[in-house]
């Protein structure tokens, strides 16, 4: 299966950058030369240099460290990428199609490097004036779209093109490196073992980012040569310090919004309901309701997502170009192929129909699950743990709200009363347990303020999202002349907090992964020292 | 849209010298008649140290011209009162309106006088950025020497945010208006609160970098972690101005300890340590020929300075006969006394300085003073030789790193000797790999240190002191800073006037100095690319004082907060729409010592927006329209405007009889530049420049090293004992007192031949305690300020992308504040803050950080602006509005430093 955009670049040669941290003085002239090469609005950043303290007064290191695109390997932002406008060259450069994004932003909370960005209107320095330059270089091409840093491949592609070497050619070199005062920043080829960067790489010690998450960046810190002794069992510190660590310490993603949390919230209760549905059907039951509120919920869930897109006119058709890879393809395939079954199961009412629909519902709340798993940026989504509680928590609103319906319509709903009781009572300890394992995994590391965001809410999603609604359902079976109140309520109670958790869960918790280093460089001391990855514990 | 850079967009050379550690190079694309993007200048890769690269405030230059918030046409004042609160209801005028009203005041002033009744001129200027403006300002300096007498006292942060002390002790020393390590060779630099990753432009960086990248160790001692502290091997979190404490006991170790291990030949042929003082502290001279005598081991007797093949005692006490001569001509004779050569004399007086009591003092142990000692002398490679440009001279790769506030103000001096004299320990002055000056600015020629380094009195080099006897001292100051009359030290060239007291200007204009002529406020004032009710200190006061001046011309790029006060404001061309050639290369500011010397461009690059004007036109129409048209010809004739338009052989010397184009002028100074580069064999004028961008010949490298000057003329080094200037200071106190002035008297205590420890943290505690009548445990932080290499010298403030680029790097946005003090004061990183000094408070965001002294707090760089666009919204705090203008805190340069004691109250959460 090969990548979008492999048929572009030479794919014997790998691009590579790589940072000395031994020499960054972080004075930000390779964001400046950035910002003018690639003409970027205001507080559009596709290179930036960190400002990073690691340990306690007076034993204090400050590194700067050179971020932006890691170009990776194995980029998690093209593999979510539904449209396919994120692309990988056969060189290595991950690219991004501005006439094919959607906007949708999700390869933006799968970058763990905080690399992407999305403007949705023409930004200007000075408010209400638009200047010469700016009037100049504007593209509204990538206005509502994703992006990022492409190592200036317009000038590797010209270099090339006109027998320069990328990386050593200033015409062919990207504009940081150009740029860069302290000759911190290389390029070149990796795959050729004379390029500078490998004759670099090969006397240095290095690191890449966040190398546990396996994205293989092409992009390596330089942090002491070899000369020096062999730092290994160094350990990388996490600090939960107070301090400041501008831009460093993870930050809550401000990507998705509540628009975004509306779809997990429509389409997982809808995908429930659906299953609820099948259930009915099943049972013998009339299931037309079910399945009728089930496309409704998804339906709103859907709707809500195309809000938050960047290029909503686009989005309907290239959301679905991408379903080697991308959950949300699958997702939006999925709901493409729930609703005419699902009507048709509420049309004819055919058995098979329902089933059909019941396992449609469970497979787009599976495909939800999976979108919050693959977005590797965000600690708070991208854990296993996740997609148990997705899960659940989608059957839990599906069968809680079954049960409110099954008082409201209890000539058709009410005699699968029983059943639901009994199988919330399960979701719902489920839930209850994924929710547990959820937290137990986030505690054993993640960002500080995501683990505080989620102990905060603990208490009312425990107690006011199983613990109640348990107790209902227990009245429900034991007090009978109440059970229709109780189970309603019971099934309320359950949905509500399952989409109460959600938010928070997408919009309140979801701190990105944040910036560390693996090693603090000597810069001609004592030794190399351990690394720090701020506001995680 | 990005666009691949090799497309055939037009490229323009240009330089860039918006700080005075440049100047570097640039290109600007030009695409469809716009400037879009700044370059390096790859053409100039292999001649300029950076690479052909400039540094982030370059790229501030495409935002700086099209900003819309700039003043685009002549404006004048209509609201007569000035004031902070008044609106100054500017009103666009013509150019013809403008200057006319710029020449009649001029006009006016000069008909009744170039001086006022106190005797000051009526002209006034100030120039930020450490001479820097020189190089945007066109033939302005043509103007100025036209006028003849203009005051230049008004400073704008010289003499308060500079290197002050450097700035003399270093030219009397060693020619070095600036000094730093000869970074390409050395191998170990101890840098005390010196910040050259910030300050040290592109070519500091770079070199620094590649050091690093060679193994090179830097220690930094600070009291807060700096950019440069984050770039070193070591940090050394020092209490603030305790420098010299550290430095005294590290001479106290090399002497007391490695005693034996010093150049000793270089402290005994190349500087003053072998001179024999008397017992009235003045040199032993030989009575009929007055030279200072030596105590020769190799024939046990006394002989002159200057006595061939002679072996002169470093230590030791020796009974002699000979005179002593003290201020004034007042001589001492000696029959049989006994004389220590200085360097024992030295071992004596810092024989209390051990490292155990340094260390109470500076907050850093006894062993780390002692190890960084012994590791200074170790990596010093004392003995061994390096061959430059086929001469060859010691190599001593040891260096040590004054920064700001360590390097000015009381304590600056002291700073500054011990620096120097422990370079001479190791022999490490002006050799490669040691302690090097840069350029000077008080000698003579401006173009050459080597040149200036002639022979002198007692073996030393020629200095241009100003006179203290009784009579020639200049006891009616010529400027309202009085630099030379209180300040012999800083000579009396066209730089002096920015290197006097300049505080004492401003101070004066509030409270006239008692028998002190009447410090009067001068008829015109022009500013020009700086802002000093931002940029100096007690900015309510500079307030008050300009709100009095009563005819204020300010070239105006924006609304600022000086230009508030101004009655016209005129916009000139920006950087990158002027024209003006510069020299670069040679050896000048910071790190900016080149392989190559000779000239470079500034050209408009895309057209000049609205009304602005080329600062050449300007400054020629004022000299019409004020009558000194053939006297400004004349002056750029003779190299007002950086060059000599003629010389042996070439002659292009413009007509004095009518004005030129602005086009005119710099082809003259281009071809006059390139037939000095060629000896006229190769002229090239302005369309060369254009096209080309620069035209640089060779430059030699061994001219980096003042040393061989020195040695080939058998001239010393004025160190370690400062007979010289001790004698001086005595005379100027007799002037003074003559005078029945006292208020000098603390400042002429700093004239010691050799320095002493002063308590200088308490100087400021006293101050303060005095002048404000507060208890200073009120006030137990100690605030200090940093370097922003994204702001410093640019003018810049007012940029966005400026805004946003440095932002990435923390204290930017507040006050930097210790994390474990914060969370003692229950202050959280982002509360809102408010910091008093005796004198004034401010407000601001707090920025928890680790590395700083938790008795120290940092506002980097100079905001609290209030009326520059943009600038006006960023709510970060300045230490300028907190530091009092005092007497108490002005050294005897004229000098003082930034440093305050403070108080800190939360005053609201983190947004």
């Amino acid at each position: 299966m090969s990548a979008p955009n492999s048929h572009v670049g030479d794919p014997s040669k790998r691009w590579t950058m790589v940072a000395d941290l031994e020499r960054c003085v972080g004075c930000q002239t390779c964001t400046a030369a950035c910002k003018h090469a690639n003409a970027t609005s205001p507080a559009v950043q596709w290179r930036r240099v960190l400002d990073i303290e690691s340990g306690t007064f007076p034993d204090v290191r400050r590194t700067f460290v050179p971020v932006g695109c890691m170009h990776c390997s194995d980029p998690p932002c093209m593999h979510v990428c539904p449209s396919t406008a994120t692309g990988q060259r056969a060189d290595g450069i991950v690219t991004i199609d501005y006439d094919i994004c959607i906007g949708c932003a999700y390869c933006a909370v799968a970058c763990p490097y905080q690399a992407r960005y999305k403007v949705q209107k023409p930004l200007s320095a000075y408010a209400g004036a638009k200047m010469k330059n700016e009037a100049e270089r504007e593209d509204p091409a990538r206005l509502g779209v994703a992006q990022k840093c492409t190592w200036c491949a317009d000038r590797i592609d010209f270099g090339l093109e006109n027998g320069l070497t990328p990386g050593v050619d200033p015409r062919a070199t990207p504009a940081c490196v150009n740029a860069c005062i302290a000759d911190a920043l290389h390029f070149g080829d990796a795959n050729d073992p004379e390029s500078n960067v490998s004759k670099l790489l090969a006397k240095s010690h290095t690191f890449k980012m966040h190398a546990e998450l396996g994205t293989d960046p092409n992009f390596h810190y330089v942090y002491g040569a070899n000369t020096l002794d062999d730092p290994a069992g160094t350990e990388m510190a996490r600090t939960v310090d107070k301090h400041a660590d501008l831009g460093v310490k993870p930050w809550l993603q401000q990507h998705w919004d509540w628009r975004a949390a509306g779809n997990f919230i429509g389409g997982g209760t809808g995908g429930g309901l659906a299953v609820m549905g099948a259930l009915a059907a099943f049972l013998g039951t009339q299931s037309g309701e079910l399945h009728l509120a089930a496309m409704v919920s998804m339906a709103l869930g859907l709707f809500m997502v195309f809000l938050e897109t960047g290029r909503p006119f686009r989005a309907p058709l290239n959301v679905f170009f991408h379903p080697q890879t991308s959950w949300m393809t699958r997702e939006a395939m999925v709901g493409v192929v729930f609703f005419p079954v699902t009507l048709a199961a509420v049309w004819t009412g055919m058995t098979e129909l329902a089933w059909a629909s019941g396992l449609l519902g469970l497979a787009f709340v599976y495909a939800q699950a999976r979108i919050l798993t693959e977005a590797k940026g965000i600690p708070a989504w991208r854990t296993r743990s996740s997609l148990p509680l997705i899960l659940s928590t989608g059957l839990t609103e599906g069968a809680g709200l079954a049960l409110a319906a099954a008082a409201a319509f209890p000539v058709a709903l009410g005699g699968m009363r029983e059943t639901l009781l009994w199988g919330l009572l399960a979701l719902v300890i489920l839930r209850a347990l994924a929710w547990i394992a959820y937290r137990a995994r986030l505690q054993a590391g993640a960002p500080e303020m995501t683990n505080r965001v989620l102990a905060a809410a603990h208490p009312g999603i425990l107690i006011g999202g199983h613990l109640i609604p348990a107790g209902l359902i227990i009245g429900a079976l034991l007090f009978t002349e109440q059970a229709a109140f109780m189970a309603a309520l019971a099934g309320l109670v359950a949905a509500s907090v399952g989409w109460a958790m959600k938010f928070i869960i997408v919009v309140r918790a979801s701190y990105n992964q944040g910036f560390a280093i693996e090693r603090v460089p000597s810069r001609g001391g004592i030794g190399i020292a351990g690394g720090v990855q701020p506001g995680w514990q | 849209m990005s666009r691949p850079s090799g497309a055939s967009d037009k490229r323009v050379p240009t330089y860039c010298y918006q700080c005075v550690a440049g100047p570097d190079f640039l290109t600007v694309r030009v695409e469809d008649g716009v400037a879009t993007e700044v370059e390096p200048f790859f053409d100039a890769k292999d001649i300029h140290p950076g690479c052909g690269r400039a540094c982030v405030k370059a790229f501030g230059l495409v935002q700086k011209t099209y900003n819309p918030n700039r003043v685009l046409t002549p404006m004048k004042r209509t609201n007569p009162k000035k004031g902070k609160d008044e609106d100054p209801g500017f009103v666009p005028i013509s150019w013809d309106e403008a200057l006319d009203l710029v020449a009649e005041k001029l006009n006016a002033a000069k008909a009744k006088g170039l001086t006022d009744k106190s005797g000051y001129p009526r002209v006034a200027a100030s120039f930020g950025g450490g001479g820097t403006p020189t190089s945007y300002m066109g033939a302005f300096p043509a103007f100025l020497s036209a006028w003849k007498v203009v005051d230049l006292s008004f400073g704008s942060g010289q003499g308060v945010k500079c290197t002050h002390s450097e700035h003399l002790y270093g030219e009397l020393w060693h020619r070095a208006f600036t000094v730093c390590p000869d970074t390409p060779t050395c191998e170990y630099v101890l840098s005390f609160g010196g910040n050259v990753e910030a300050s040290g432009g592109v070519v500091g960086v770079k070199r620094h970098a590649d050091a690093r990248a060679r193994g090179i160790k830097r220690v930094q001692v600070e009291p807060h972690l700096s950019i440069t502290g984050a770039c070193s091997a070591e940090w050394v979190p020092i209490k603030p101005k305790t420098d010299p404490a550290f430095m005294f006991a590290m001479i106290q170790v090399l002497i007391s300890e490695y005693g034996d291990k010093l150049d000793l030949k270089f402290l005994r042929d190349h500087t003053s340590s072998p001179y024999l003082v008397g017992p009235n502290g003045y040199y032993m001279r030989d009575a009929a020929t007055r030279k200072p005598l030596l105590w020769d081991e190799r024939t046990g007797a006394a002989v002159a300075h200057d006595t061939p093949d002679m072996v002169p005692a470093l230590l030791g006490t020796y009974t002699l006969a000979g005179v002593e001569v003290g201020p004034d001509d007042q001589v001492w004779h000696h029959n049989a006394v006994d004389a220590r050569p200085a360097h024992q004399v030295l071992a004596d007086h810092v024989a209390e300085y051990t490292p155990e009591w340094a260390a109470e003092i500076c907050g850093v142990s006894a062993d780390t003073i002692r190890r960084i000692s012994k590791e200074f002398l170790d990596h010093a490679r004392i003995g061994e030789t390096i061959e430059v440009s086929g001469r060859t001279l010691p190599l001593r790769p040891v260096s040590i790193h004054l920064g700001k506030t360590v390097n000015n103000g009381w304590g600056g001096y002291e700073a500054c000797w011990a620096r120097t004299q422990l370079a001479c320990m190791t022999g490490s002055l002006e050799v490669p790999g040691g302690t090097l000056g840069t350029t000077v600015r008080l000698n003579r020629p401006a173009t050459s240190r080597q040149a200036s380094v002639l022979p002198g009195e007692d073996g030393f080099m020629v200095y241009p002191w100003n006179p203290t006897d009784k009579e020639n001292w200049r006891a009616q100051p010529q400027i309202r800073n009085a630099h030379s009359t209180l300040v012999p030290l800083v000579a009396n060239s066209a730089w002096s006037p920015a290197l006097g007291p300049t505080h004492f200007a401003w101070m004066a204009q509030k409270h006239a100095p008692d028998k002190f002529p009447k410090s009067t406020p001068p008829d015109v004032w022009f500013c020009y690319r700086t802002n000093p009710a931002i940029s100096f200190w007690d900015t309510d006061g500079i307030n008050e004082v300009l709100s009095n001046f009563p005819f204020i011309v300010c070239f105006a790029y924006t609304m600022d907060e000086t230009n508030h006060f101004a009655d016209v404001l005129l916009p000139d061309c920006t950087d990158l729409e002027g024209l003006q050639l510069i020299r670069v290369g040679g050896t000048k500011y910071i790190e900016q010592f080149w392989d190559r010397a000779g000239f470079a461009l500034r050209q408009p690059v895309a057209g000049v927006q609205g009304e602005a004007r080329d600062f050449t036109w300007i400054s020629q129409e004022i000299a019409k329209r004020t009558g000194l048209l053939e006297e400004f010809i004349t002056a750029v004739n003779k190299g007002a405007a950086g060059i000599r338009l003629f010389g042996e052989g070439w002659d292009f010397s413009l007509d004095t009889k009518r004005e030129h184009s602005v086009e005119e002028i710099w082809d003259a100074c281009c071809k006059a530049a390139s037939a000095e580069l060629s000896g006229g064999e190769d002229i090239v004028g302005l369309d060369y420049f254009k096209e080309h961008g620069y035209k640089v010949g060779s430059y030699d490298r061994v001219n980096w090293y003042l040393f061989p000057s020195l040695e080939d003329q058998g001239i010393r080094f004025e160190l370690p004992y400062q007979e010289r200037l001790t004698r001086i200071g005595r005379e100027l106190g007799n002037r003074l007192h003559e005078m029945g002035i006292t208020w000098w008297d603390t400042q002429l205590r700093e004239y010691e031949p050799l320095p002493s420890w002063h308590d200088f943290p308490g100087i400021w505690e006293t101050a303060l305690e005095k002048n404000f009548n507060v208890d200073i445990d009120d006030f137990p932080f100690w605030l200090l300020t940093s370097r922003s290499m994204q702001y410093s010298w640019g003018g810049n403030v007012g940029i966005q992308m400026i805004k946003e680029v440095a932002g990435n790097i923390a204290g930017h946005e507040g006050i930097i504040i210790n994390a474990q003090m914060a969370a003692e004061l229950g202050i959280e990183d982002g509360d809102r803050i408010e910091v008093s000094s005796p004198l004034n408070s401010t407000r601001g965001r707090a920025v928890l950080r680790q590395g700083i002294r938790p008795d120290t707090i940092l506002m980097i760089a100079q905001f609290n602006h209030w009326k520059t666009p943009l600038a006006k919204d960023f709510d970060v705090p300045s230490m300028n509005k907190l530091m009092p203008m005092l007497l108490d805190l002005t050294d005897a340069t004229g000098s003082g430093a930034d440093l305050v004691k403070v108080n800190i109250r939360k005053i609201g959460d983190a947004a």
